[in-house]
């Protein structure tokens, strides 16, 4: 990006007698809000297009001498040079006719804003006080309506409450592509509406219901539960995804309440997602872990930190250790992590890859991802991008509505390269390039592409192999930027804190001499200790613990299940800390449980896909839980080998010293892409809404999830003898589950399945990966 | 999204996309598409939104937001003969709403119903461009102009007996509902050129103009 802005015509106008010069196609309301006057409005919302339909921000308007008849709709109406406006605040005619608006939108509202969540923090109520009549003329019967009604599971509609804004309706067609609402019954009796069959199971509903400037749209969960005022509102970041979301977190009395989307125009907005928005019972659930549990005689028993502690250290004390830490530890956190393996155990078998992996994924993310600044402004700016193992809407769903926002104004071109052509593609205009899982790398082989283009990776491409190793080479022969868009909101982090076998804090290769000094340097130990070969990846620490190989595992939030075949063996013998919300598969075999604060009770940052830093605070005030690095710290504190810090500003500031690592990159050696499989292969990945451990207890969300289908194509189908709706029994030597057809737009001989729908867990029923060949037959 | 309906037939089905060729933008041919479906069913069913939203792919909901828009679509099975009674200012005055309260008490249905042998729905109407022959009753969008209460009572009286009475202008005998809304969704049935194209009161100031009357 060079340094000059590109010219902008501006025009110069006067409002309120105060002149103010503002770039060509400002609106009037925008100009107004650069002077400080505000213009009260109800329709208008500066992401959404101008549509002028609640007529509450009418001004004065003039131009040249010459003045409109009446007033004006100002979030309607272009800026023009030698334009006078005059809003509320100076023509008697403005504050008049806005008077006048506002009584006949109170015409049919009701008087209910003691029962109504809205109130309180109500645009409505608000502005009927500033710019409303004190009292009513209206002695007529207001419209009623039976109320509320199910727009979908987890949003509800107060139709009597409506002004009729259409926020909602043009949010869920400009942005979100789902106009499952839309107007219906235009005349007296207009409203929202579904269609009744079809609700608005759309993945980004919530948005309506933080934009609908009265109470009419509310959500299920947060119904009745709270007035504004009694909330206190903290900003935070979400936790669900690498998107990097920008959240406020409201508690009352120490819980949770409900989650908005924060204002980020660098990076979501003013939107999120729904599971970002309603996903957050999982703090609160009963079986949450209160205290250390130590295994006596084979069975936990609840025991003191002091005590926890000290069996933890004495566990670890001179063994050989692996260390795992999941995908949605805190940036502090995994860096403690990887500072713990590395200065109190020595070892460099680490991995945050609790999810399939490949080796030629770790030098991918170590030569191509770590220390990289692709941006959401670099899809603003793109000339193309390219969406391999894939589908930002299920996977990243800012990162999809950040293209979409390109293909609506300025048709970006977008090219997919999948297995299904999915909805989302769908709605991206995507170019789609239909290929079998594995056979990614032969399909981006193809493209060619300029180095204002962007290549948008998703974390299962590296169960392709040869699928990384083509994006490289994509990358190096066009100049294209990568961007790798892992599922986890830590992923990125923990790659960048070093909590990965072959790379230390600030992506230094750990085979690089000087970058072991360095660290070493900056934990004041000695730099022989760190040890000089790469650390196992996730598979093979369970592997070698299972072989007995490694005697002693630091497990933090990792649910075996999202990883390939795990080995359990290893669980039975080595020593295992387990440091967990909620009981797990883990738990159920550790020798000490230790108990970690959630998100909502720490500070701490992610660190998005961008490599963007994202910091949040301590959103609920009391809990007795600590974060992970506090707890690391104790237990290095025992064992003789502090780790130097204990609270999150401490690991953050010494991971500060060390984030930027300006020596070589790893390399990358090019992996070629794997021949096809034979018949019948897989394809599988996540859905937004499923069964992930962070959505238990949500059942309005799960109400929205996409129903779990075994979607293949008319060939597939006819050679099989299914018709739409008919069950199929998907198998393997591993296992088989059944599920119904859908027809879909896949490619030959694939069958894709929801990797993780409760009656759909391809990883943990199948035991494959996408590109496995697998068998299918009609029936049980 | 509902799943594609599975009862109209192939004949049925390539008259919507004709309907579809005729456009530059496909979703221009949902109104049209709405009337057919009128013609085949009677009204704008379920399945007729369902087939219009996946031809056109648009969302039900956005289909479902067209049909509930123009009082034109019926959402319950319309009569054979739609009829319809002026009850805006000048009709209303000139015998519009007698003549409407006239027809409820003699058809013994409210506004928007149907006779229970299926033949004729009521509706009171806003301006059909006609206030020179006020009262004017609508059946199924033809004209009969001038109309009393008791003519009004004749006329709905013959369309229940099966007698095609003729229009004040327009076709020689009044469509049926169905015919009607085929020939709104842009299939012609060769009558546009029947019977009287405009009555004397609509020429009146022509006339005036080319000195052919004082």
């Amino acid at each position: 990006m060079t340094a000059v802005q590109p010219q902008t015509d501006l025009i110069t106008l006067t409002i309120d007698g105060f002149e103010v010069t503002v770039p060509k196609g400002t609106l009037v309301i925008r100009a107004a809000e650069q002077l400080g006057i505000q213009i009260p409005r109800f329709c208008d919302h500066p992401l959404l297009s101008p549509v002028g339909a609640c007529r509450q921000c009418l001004v004065d308007i003039e131009i040249n001498g010459r003045a409109f008849p009446k007033p004006q709709a100002s979030c309607t109406i272009p800026v023009e040079n030698g334009m006078v406006v005059k809003t509320q605040l100076t023509s008697e005619v403005a504050h008049k006719a806005q008077e006048g608006v506002m009584e006949f939108l109170l015409v049919n509202h009701p008087l209910d804003c003691p029962v109504c969540d809205k109130g309180g923090e109500c645009p409505l109520q608000n502005q009927a006080m500033t710019s409303g009549r004190g009292e009513s003329r209206f002695e007529g019967k207001k419209r009623t309506f039976e109320k509320p009604i199910n727009i979908s599971s987890q949003v509800l509609l107060d139709r009597e409450r409506c002004i009729l804004c259409a926020r909602c309706t043009r949010f869920s067609k400009e942005i979100a592509g789902d106009p499952f609402i839309d107007m219906g019954e235009r005349g007296a009796l207009q409203q929202v509406a579904i269609y009744e069959k079809d609700p608005f199971d759309s993945y980004f509903s919530g948005n309506t219901v933080q934009i609908c400037p009265v109470g009419a749209l509310t959500g299920s969960a947060y119904r009745f539960r709270s007035r504004p005022f009694d909330l206190v509102s903290t900003p935070s970041v979400c936790e669900h995804c690498a998107s990097g979301c920008s959240l406020r977190t409201d508690v009352r009395r120490n819980k949770t309440l409900r989650r908005l989307a924060g204002n980020d125009p660098e990076v979501n907005e003013e939107w999120n997602c729904d599971k970002g928005r309603w996903a957050f019972q999982y703090t609160m659930v009963k079986d949450r872990i209160a205290t250390p549990l130590i295994r006596e005689n084979g069975v936990l028993r609840e025991a003191s930190w002091p005590e926890a502690i000290a069996v933890a250290a004495n566990g670890l004390q001179g063994k050989k250790a692996g260390v795992l830490v999941g995908g949605r530890a805190t940036v502090e956190d995994s860096y403690a992590y990887a500072k713990f393996a590395r200065a109190t155990l020595g070892t460099n078998d680490i991995d945050f890859r609790s999810r399939p992996h490949s080796d030629e994924e770790r030098d991918f993310l170590a030569a191509h991802v770590v220390g990289s600044k692709v941006r959401y402004s670099d899809i603003d700016t793109a000339d193309h991008v390219v969406l391999v193992g894939f589908e930002p809407e299920e996977e990243s769903p800012i990162v999809f509505l950040r293209i979409r926002k390109q293909v609506r104004k300025r048709a970006l071109s977008v090219t997919a390269i999948s297995p299904w052509q999915t909805r989302g593609f769908k709605k991206l205009q995507a170019k789609y390039i239909g290929v079998a899982p594995g056979a990614e790398g032969n399909a981006l082989a193809q493209l060619s592409l300029t180095n204002q283009s962007v290549i948008v990776v998703g974390e299962r491409l590296c169960e392709s192999a040869g699928g990384l190793s083509a994006v490289a080479e994509l990358a190096r022969k066009s100049g294209a930027k990568i961007a790798w868009v892992p599922r986890r909101a830590g992923e990125r982090g923990a790659l960048e804190a070093g909590a990965i076998g072959n790379l230390l804090p600030g992506g230094r290769p750990i085979s690089d001499a000087a970058a072991r000094v360095d660290v070493a340097a900056a934990w004041s130990i000695e730099s022989d200790s760190i040890p000089t070969s790469a650390g196992s990846d996730s598979k093979a620490i369970f592997a070698a613990a299972a072989r007995g190989e490694i005697k002693a595992l630091v497990i933090g939030g990792v649910d075996p299940f999202d990883m390939h075949a795990p080995d359990f063996a290893g669980l039975e013998s080595a020593f295992v800390l387990s440091l967990e919300l909620r009981p797990s598969a883990i738990t159920e075999r550790a020798d000490v449980v230790l108990p970690v604060a959630a998100v909502t009770e720490k500070s701490g940052s992610f660190m998005s896909w961008e490599g963007r830093t994202r910091s949040f605070e301590q959103a609920v005030p009391e809990t007795p839980h600590q974060s992970d690095l506090y707890i690391l710290s104790l237990i290095a504190e025992a064992l003789g080998k502090p780790l130097g810090f204990s609270t999150v500003r401490g690991a953050a500031k010494e991971f500060g010293t060390l984030a930027n690592w300006d020596g070589a990159r790893a390399s990358f050696t090019s992996h070629p892409v794997a021949n096809a499989a034979q018949g019948v292969t897989l394809a599988s990945w996540r859905q937004l809404l499923d069964n992930g451990s962070l959505q238990v207890n949500e059942p309005n969300l799960a109400g929205t999830a996409r129903k779990a289908v075994a979607r293949i194509n008319a060939q597939l189908a006819a050679k099989l003898g299914v018709a739409n709706g008919d069950l199929v029994t998907i198998s393997t030597d591993h296992g088989a589950l059944s599920l119904n057809v859908e027809l879909s737009d896949l490619v030959d001989d694939v069958v894709w399945l929801p990797r993780n729908a409760v009656a759909s867990q391809s990883l943990r029923m199948l035991g494959v990966l996408n590109g496995a060949q697998v068998n299918i037959r009609k029936g049980l | 999204m509902a799943s594609a309906p599975k009862t109209f037939d192939e004949n049925f089905l390539s008259r919507l996309d004709a309907i579809i060729a005729r456009y530059p933008r496909s979703r221009s041919a949902i109104m049209p598409m709405l009337h057919l479906v009128q013609a085949r069913e009677g009204y704008v069913t379920a399945e007729g939104i369902e087939v219009i939203a996946q031809k056109l792919d648009l969302t039900t909901a956005e289909v479902n937001a067209v049909a509930s828009f123009y009082t034109q679509y019926r959402r319950t099975p319309a009569g054979e003969y739609h009829v319809g009674v002026c009850t805006n200012t000048l009709c209303a005055i000139m015998g519009g709403d007698a003549i409407f309260s006239g027809l409820k008490d003699h058809l013994g249905i409210e506004n928007n119903e149907r006779t229970a042998d299926g033949k004729v729905s009521l509706e009171h109407i806003e301006c059909n461009a006609a206030c020179d022959y006020a009262p004017v009753v609508m059946v199924n969008w033809e004209f009969f102009d001038n109309q009393t209460v008791e003519s009004a009572k004749t006329l709905v009286d013959d369309l229940r007996a099966g007698k095609k009475p003729a229009p004040t202008r327009g076709p020689n005998s009044v469509p049926t509902f169905k015919e009607a809304s085929e020939v709104l969704a842009g299939f012609n049935d060769g009558r546009a050129n029947e019977g009287i194209q405009a009555g004397d009161p609509t020429l009146l100031g022509l006339k005036i103009a080319k000195g052919e009357r004082k």
